[in-house]
């Protein structure tokens, strides 16, 4: 699903984000990308989200080579990718309902399939019954399932999170990575960027740690 | 349709949000289009004027006191040949001091007091209509008539109507420049007020762009408030001008069509009006698209 390739990022005045890193994730897979801070995790998915483009190297997910796709090829690889970040990204004008359904409705769904399809994943976060609220209404811990309903509202192939527990307690965070359990359990490919190697320990899944933008450990 | 009906609500959402800004960029573009309407309107109904003149316009051919029956044949018959003329009046002197009193009676008395008739008697001949343009011809026979024996002098309504229109060309181009020079302000204005609700919608711009939303939903809801704001600038305009008009036309407006000798102002008509709203719009579908496009 994800195949990267001696990818290296530079930035201004020759530094380097990521060096030579080359990572394969199958499709139906859960990864946490693990490291310190500025160890290239965020880099690394800001490449995947097709917000930038490697320096060096070759990254191909799902069959495309994202240097090489056109702006529209970029807005159809993004309908397949869901993203969650640390601080949400909720939109703070508008529901939760309206939050969710705001992804269908930018691409287009009919206005029923909106609603059925944001119904049916808020009531799958466990949300159902907090619909009308505003996110500043919502825990942190609401908030970020807000947001997890958000990235699956589409249906993707993968999802990107980075650093989905970094606001969170220990519990909370516990009960977000089980929603990606559940959610990688259906067959999407998981990425997780965490510094909280505690958080992996408990989940158990495969780890690569990052340090310097290079591929240190695979756990 | 669900794309449209998506910018359209989402621009009016951000007009509302932004709603003393969206005002000051509604004022500014109807400033623009309210000087455009005047400058139509006053044109509108000055036209009146200019067709009626047009219509009106004849060669007058004054003639001496001692002109004979020979000499006022001959111009008949030069009139009759010359296949410019669609109607020919004869006025003789008593008829010419007569329309003088009808037409200044005020004067009327002075006119009584004169040993004789100092109007001439004249030809009055009306140019056919589908040749009042054929300026060339019509001075011709002015030339020739003026050498015609028992011609006193000749006047040609077209040559004032002429320069009155000269005048009223350079009156529409400097109003042109004006209307320009306000639309472009008004450009300027929905673009810096569209330039603002993209600012305050960053982060929905975001997400729409992380979730690969076509660049139509990302741009189109700054095209349509852009829209929307020219096209409610062009209706306050429009209310504008109508109430202005109409406040005068109740107190001034007898006056001033016996000046203009229409049976009534007129307001622009429904051809005009479709060109104005349509104006406003296209002004702040530049304005928004101008915001639009730099938004990747």
């Amino acid at each position: 699903m994800i195949d990267a390739r001696h990818i290296s990022k530079i930035y201004g005045r020759g530094i380097y984000a990521l060096r030579d890193l080359s990572l394969q994730v199958d499709k139906g897979d859960f990864v946490f990308l693990t490291g310190p801070s500025g160890a290239g995790k965020s880099t690394f998915l800001k490449l995947l989200l097709r917000r930038d483009v490697p320096t060096e190297g070759r990254l191909v997910v799902g069959g495309r080579d994202l240097a090489s796709l056109t702006p529209r090829q970029v807005q159809a690889y993004r309908r397949s990718i869901g993203f969650v970040f640390q601080d949400f990204k909720l939109l703070p004008n508008k529901t939760v309902l309206e939050n969710v359904a705001f992804v269908p409705r930018v691409l287009g769904v009919a206005a029923s399939q909106q609603q059925r399809r944001t119904f049916q994943v808020l009531k799958w976060v466990g949300l159902q019954h907090r619909m009308s609220a505003y996110p500043i209404e919502l825990s942190g811990g609401e908030q970020q399932r807000v947001a997890i309903a958000r990235a699956i509202v589409n249906d993707p192939v993968v999802i990107l999170a980075d650093e989905p527990t970094g606001n969170l307690d220990p519990d909370l965070s516990l009960e977000i990575m089980n929603l990606f359990r559940e959610i990688n359990a259906r067959g999407t490919t998981v990425v997780v960027a965490t510094h909280d190697r505690e958080l992996i320990r408990r989940v158990g899944r495969r780890s690569v740690t990052l340090d310097h933008g290079r591929i240190v450990e695979v756990a | 349709m669900r794309a449209l009906r998506y910018f359209v609500s989402e621009a009016a959402a951000s007009l509302w949000r932004g709603r003393g800004a969206a005002a000051l960029a509604v004022l500014t573009i109807a400033t623009g289009l309210f000087v455009l309407g005047f400058f139509l309107l006053v044109n509108t109904n000055l036209q009146q004027l200019i067709d009626r003149w047009s219509a009106s316009a004849e060669l007058s051919v004054y003639l001496n006191d001692g002109v004979t029956g020979e000499q006022l044949k001959d111009l008949d018959t030069l009139a009759e040949r010359s296949g410019l003329v669609a109607e020919r009046t004869y006025v003789s002197k008593a008829e010419a001091l007569e329309r003088f009193r009808s037409d200044f009676p005020d004067l009327a008395g002075a006119a009584g007091t004169l040993d004789s008739n100092p109007f001439p008697a004249s030809f009055e001949w009306r140019v056919k209509p589908d040749l009042r343009e054929a300026s060339g011809a019509i001075e011709g026979l002015v030339a020739a008539v003026r050498h015609m024996p028992g011609v006193a002098d000749v006047r040609y309504d077209r040559d004032w109507l002429a320069r009155l229109n000269v005048v009223i060309r350079g009156a529409r181009t400097a109003g042109v420049v004006v209307v320009v020079l306000l639309a472009l302000a008004a450009g300027l204005t929905v673009a810096n007020v569209v330039r603002l609700a993209a600012a305050a919608r960053r982060d929905e711009i975001e997400i729409m762009q992380l979730v690969g939303a076509p660049f139509a939903y990302v741009r189109g809801p700054f095209v349509a408030e852009g829209v929307l704001q020219g096209g409610i600038a062009a209706v306050v305009a429009l209310a504008g001008l109508a109430a202005a008009f109409f406040a005068f036309k109740a107190r001034y407006g007898a006056a001033a069509a016996q000046a203009l000798g229409a049976d009534a102002l007129v307001f622009l008509p429904p051809p005009l009006i479709a060109l104005i709203v349509a104006g406003g719009m296209a002004l702040g579908c530049v304005g928004g698209y101008a915001v639009a496009r730099r938004v990747r």
